[in-house]
Parts: structure tokens; C-alpha cells; sequence
């Protein structure tokens, strides 16, 4: 009898010591996200979405289309047409296309970028309504140049250097234009990294 | 605890039930095949293989690069621990020493990733109890902290590819080593509050003592590992008796519980661990060589030559390669001993993997703790062992 005595004593002292703490939670600051209204602060590690930036200041395309991205993403999403230039006799990118509803978001492909063009963006909302809407082609995928310049900084990346071949790119665009009005897309095939290219081996 | 029905005369049948592969409580895809006579459980038949997705096989059709990535999913509670093996092993073959920075960074985060772990443990614990009153948000509180901090070195809060053959991928950013040290100094209080709510509570005490009992030598026969093993008082922990990494220059204590290794035992055991995960964590804050991020950025130039701070011993690019021949690693994790064995024929693709899955042994031994026990106390046992099932598949 005396031992159910103290049982009893020693089960509610415990009870309430566990509601006290409980009780205690009532007064405290909430620490809840409010997600949709407050949007979380996400490191620059974080991977998300996947992008393709442009020169934070001059605002040209930083894929010499190399292939090495295609090549190492282990889902196969990555798409890449690409040309010889007939021009400057160098790979030329055409269309870009990523496939998100097979990417598992390892990263690899922004480690193995030369060009640091591909990135992880802090984005990650894509839901959407058909599977084809989850394929996004090279208007979809390329950033602006200020979204560029943001994620640089955020990443902590070093800044592409401004077109090393600066008299002969300034001179050719001119020209290229003169001739041909209908194609923007011919600059970025000028950078000093393309020119010891191991794409060479390339599919197209 | 068997409960007698006391009436000879009440004849029943036995009957055949079947509980899961979309049960709520079994923690993922397990079918339990139950002989049940009236309440009682008097056969029980695990049946896996629902989530086979051929990680073995997958391995040996991937490049080293690639598969590093994916080998998180095998265990998405404690992926850091899998790329753990996964790196030592080959480590093991090509005969690469890491650098002490690296080696601390590893540490520190897998021991993060453990009390992660234990803390998604706890809180669906209590849930398989019937604590439905908000509990189980209180460790999921602590376990947001350390995942953002996860989140901010490796990129992703479970899938963290971080930890790679030859060192580790990077160093945390500005600001984590503080975040962190401050999580260490708040986190006992926060213990002591779960268990100022959940361990002497008269209810829990009598879902859980005396139930489900493992007695020692059953559990060594199964090959059970992990805390389930050290709550039934068999001293058994990696880090402690086959010390790797620099576990043997860190002081911390392995729980061992000596009785009759019941449910509470494993809860007590897992409790435990987590303060002492803790420990280790604040003592490789004040160890790691090289120290902060900010002080590392200060070195510049000097931090990348030096080899005591140098984080990857190996260029990690889509042509890795592992030299010819065979490797085993085994590692500690949060369910017990994670080993992996690879055999490699010199290219960029491995020849064999062979993963040895803690949880796969765990489970086994289920149809021993199940037996003579009412069908209430099934999840109460089955949660304390901690399988998570797409380790037992793989």
C-alpha cells in the first residue's frame, strides 16, 4: 500500500515536471519559418536549380561548350548542340537543354565547369504542371547579368576575366555584325581557356 | 510480457495478418508477415525488398565520380557516414594519407550527422508510442539548426555529397564555426529538456521497461551493432575499438548499458550518445588544425600548400580513378557498423562494391524481440531498433 503511496507521488511528480517544460515553451519566442511569406536565407553552397551565367560585366555567354558537363552528369539531363564555328574555327553553342525532372541536384557538372558558366542557383521552386515544362532550353537557363553578378558574389567565385582577346574581339563583333545582323550568339566563342580544348572530342 | 487470457476453454485460431509495406509506422516499405493468436504475436516474418534499387550494381556502372554523389541515398539519414566508408575504403587501395584538417572537418561533421539522426529517431519514436501531443517537434527544432549549418558546408540538408575520396570538398563558410559552437553550448540544456519530458515519465516507463529484451549473446549472434548493441552491454564501438580518422586524440565515452538490454536501454543508449557526439563536436572546434575559416582565409595562399591543412589529397574531376585491388573500410554510424568493401581493376569504374548495412543486421534479429509480445508493443519494439529501410534494401 505504502509502496503504490510512493509510486503515485514519484509518477506525478514526474508528469509535472515534464508539463512545467512544456508549460515553459508557451513564453517563448516562436522559432517557425514562415515560408511562403519570408523566403529562407540560403547559403551560397546550396544547390538548387541549375543556371547559366553570363559575364557579370560584359554581359557575354560563358559556355565554350566543352561537353565536360554532358559527360559527367550521372543522370544523363544534360543536353548540349553545339557547331564549329566557320569563322573562328571553334565550338559554337547552339542549344542548351537540362532536363530537371531527371536531376538529382549533385552538383557535379558546376564542378567540373572550366568557365564556372553552369551554376547552382538558390532557386528551388520549379513545381509545375507537365513533365515537358520541367525541360529548360538555353533562354530558360541563362541568367541576367545582374543575376549573374549576385550569384559571383554569393558564391564567392572569381570573376571571369574580361575577353582576353580584347583587340581582335573588339574588332570581330563589329564586323560579324556588319554581316550578319541575325545571330548575337557568336561571341562567347572567344576565350583564351578554349583554345587547349580536350572537347575536341565532342559529338557534334 | 505475456498476457494470460486465463480461460482454457477459449479456443482460437491462429491468423495470418499482414502489417505493412504502406504502414505508417514502419518507417518506410517493411512487410511484416504476423502469426498472431488473438493478441498475442507467436511468429513474425520480415519481408524487404520492396525498395531494392541495386546500389551495388549501380556502383559498378558509374564512374567513382558519380556514384560518390549518389551513394547518400543509401542511408538519407546519415549520408555523410556512407560516403564515410565509401572514401576510406578506397582510400585504403590507392594508400592516400589525409590531411589532419580534413580529417577533423570529417569528424566533425559526421558526428553532426549523428546527433541528426538520433534526433528524427526520437521524435518518431515518440510518435510510434502515441505521443501525439508535440513532442516530437522538440528535437526537430535542434536538428533544423544543425541541418542548416550541414546545409551551409555542404550544399544540401541530407544529400551531401561532401565528404570524397581523398579529404573532404571544401571548407565551411565565414561565420560556421561560431554557429556551431554556439549550437554545442545550448544543446545539452535542450537534452535535458526531452529528457525532463520523455525518460522518467510514468507512461513511456511502461511502454518500454522490460520490453523487448536482447539478451547479449542473441544480439552477438545476430551480428547486431550499434547502440542497440551497446544497450544489451557488449562494448562494441569503432571509434573506440578499432579507432580511425583521429577519433584515438578525442575524449569522449561510449555508453554501454549493463542489464537486460530492453527498449528503454536502447533509448537511454541513444540519449547518451548524442551528448557525447556533442563532446566530440566542441573538442574538434578547439582542435581542427588551422582552426576557423576566417583564420584559414587569413593564411591565403599558405593554407593550399601546406599538407597539414590541405583538404583534398586527390583532383576530383570525372576522370577519378582508383589504382587495381581490394579495399574494406568499416565506419561507425548512428545504426551500427557501415562497412564497405571494393574491388578495383584499375579504371574509372570499380569492379565490385560490397556494402555490409547495419540496419540489415538489425533487423534480422526482429522476430526474436517480437515473439510473446501483444500486438501494441510491435512498433514500440520495432522503432527502438532503429532500422531505416532503404539501408536494409539498398
Amino acid at each position: 500500500m505504502f509502496g503504490l503511496l510512493a509510486r503515485s507521488i514519484e509518477s506525478l511528480y514526474q508528469v509535472t515536471r515534464g508539463l512545467k517544460t512544456v508549460f515553459q515553451h508557451s513564453f517563448r519566442q516562436p522559432i517557425t519559418k514562415e515560408y511562403p511569406d519570408r523566403m529562407p536565407d540560403l547559403p551560397g553552397a546550396f544547390r538548387g536549380r541549375l543556371s547559366l551565367t553570363v559575364n557579370p560585366n560584359t554581359g557575354e555567354h560563358l559556355c565554350i561548350s566543352c561537353l565536360q558537363c554532358e559527360r559527367v552528369c550521372p543522370d544523363k539531363c544534360i543536353q548540349i548542340t553545339s557547331h564549329k564555328s566557320p569563322e573562328t574555327n571553334k565550338p559554337e553553342l547552339i542549344e542548351f537543354k537540362i532536363d530537371h525532372g531527371l536531376c538529382m541536384f549533385c552538383g557535379l557538372c558546376t564542378e567540373v565547369c572550366p568557365t564556372t558558366c553552369i551554376i547552382n542557383t538558390n532557386d528551388f521552386e520549379m513545381a509545375d504542371y507537365t513533365r515537358e515544362s520541367l525541360v529548360y532550353d538555353l533562354k530558360k537557363l541563362t541568367l541576367t547579368q545582374e543575376e549573374s553578378a549576385f550569384y559571383f558574389s554569393k558564391k564567392e567565385l572569381p570573376l571571369p576575366k574580361p575577353k582576353p582577346a580584347k583587340p581582335a574581339a573588339a574588332a570581330a563583333p563589329a564586323a560579324a555584325k556588319a554581316e550578319k545582323p541575325g545571330q548575337p550568339a557568336v561571341k562567347p566563342a572567344d576565350t583564351a581557356k578554349e583554345d587547349k580544348p580536350k572537347e575536341g572530342e565532342g559529338k557534334e | 510480457m505475456a498476457v494470460n487470457v486465463g480461460n482454457d476453454q477459449l479456443k482460437t485460431d491462429e491468423m495470418i495478418i499482414n502489417m505493412g509495406p504502406q504502414h505508417p509506422a514502419t518507417h518506410g516499405v517493411l512487410r511484416l508477415l504476423l502469426t498472431l493468436d488473438g493478441e498475442m504475436v507467436r511468429n513474425v516474418e520480415p519481408v524487404i525488398g520492396h525498395l531494392h534499387r541495386a546500389q551495388e550494381w549501380q556502383g559498378q556502372n558509374r564512374t567513382w565520380f558519380q556514384y560518390q554523389a549518389l551513394i547518400d541515398r543509401v542511408d538519407y539519414l546519415s549520408g555523410m557516414f556512407t560516403s564515410w566508408a565509401l572514401a576510406r575504403a578506397a582510400e585504403h587501395i590507392e594508400g592516400i594519407k589525409i590531411s589532419p584538417r580534413a580529417e577533423y572537418l570529417r569528424v566533425m561533421v559526421s558526428e553532426m550527422n549523428r546527433i541528426t539522426s538520433h534526433l528524427l529517431w526520437l521524435g518518431t519514436y515518440l510518435i510510434d508510442l502515441g505521443a501525439m501531443f508535440g513532442f516530437p517537434f522538440y528535437p526537430f527544432r535542434e536538428r533544423e539548426k544543425l541541418l542548416d549549418l550541414l546545409e551551409a558546408v555542404a550544399g544540401q540538408r541530407m544529400m551531401f555529397n561532401y565528404i570524397r575520396i581523398g579529404g573532404v570538398q571544401c571548407n565551411p563558410p565565414l561565420g560556421w564555426f561560431d554557429k556551431l559552437k554556439r549550437f554545442t553550448e545550448e544543446f545539452p540544456d535542450r537534452v535535458d529538456e526531452y529528457e525532463a519530458i520523455v525518460t522518467e515519465n510514468p507512461i513511456f516507463l511502461k511502454r518500454t521497461k522490460g520490453i523487448g529484451r536482447l539478451s547479449k549473446s542473441v544480439a552477438m549472434d545476430y551480428g547486431v551493432t550499434g547502440p542497440t548493441l551497446r544497450a544489451s552491454g557488449v562494448n562494441l564501438d569503432l571509434r573506440r575499438t578499432k579507432p580511425y580518422s583521429v577519433y584515438d586524440q578525442l575524449k569522449f565515452e561510449v555508453p554501454v548499458l549493463e542489464g537486460d538490454g530492453d527498449t528503454w536501454a536502447r533509448y537511454t543508449c541513444r540519449i547518451r550518445e548524442m551528448r557525447e557526439s556533442n563532446k566530440i563536436i566542441k573538442q574538434c572546434i578547439e582542435k581542427i588544425p588551422g582552426g576557423t575559416t576566417e583564420e584559414i582565409r587569413k593564411l591565403g595562399d599558405e593554407a593550399n600548400k601546406d599538407e597539414n591543412l590541405k583538404l583534398m589529397a586527390k583532383k576530383q574531376n570525372s576522370g577519378l580513378r582508383v589504382k587495381a585491388g581490394e579495399g574494406f573500410a568499416a565506419v561507425e554510424s548512428p545504426r551500427g557498423t557501415l562497412g564497405c568493401y571494393i574491388i578495383s581493376n584499375g579504371s574509372d569504374k570499380a569492379y565490385r562494391f560490397k556494402w555490409r548495412n547495419p540496419s540489415f543486421s538489425n533487423l534480422s534479429v526482429l522476430p526474436e524481440l517480437l515473439v510473446g509480445h501483444p500486438i501494441a508493443d510491435i512498433m514500440a519494439i520495432f522503432g527502438s531498433i532503429d532500422v531505416i529501410l532503404p539501408d536494409v534494401d539498398r
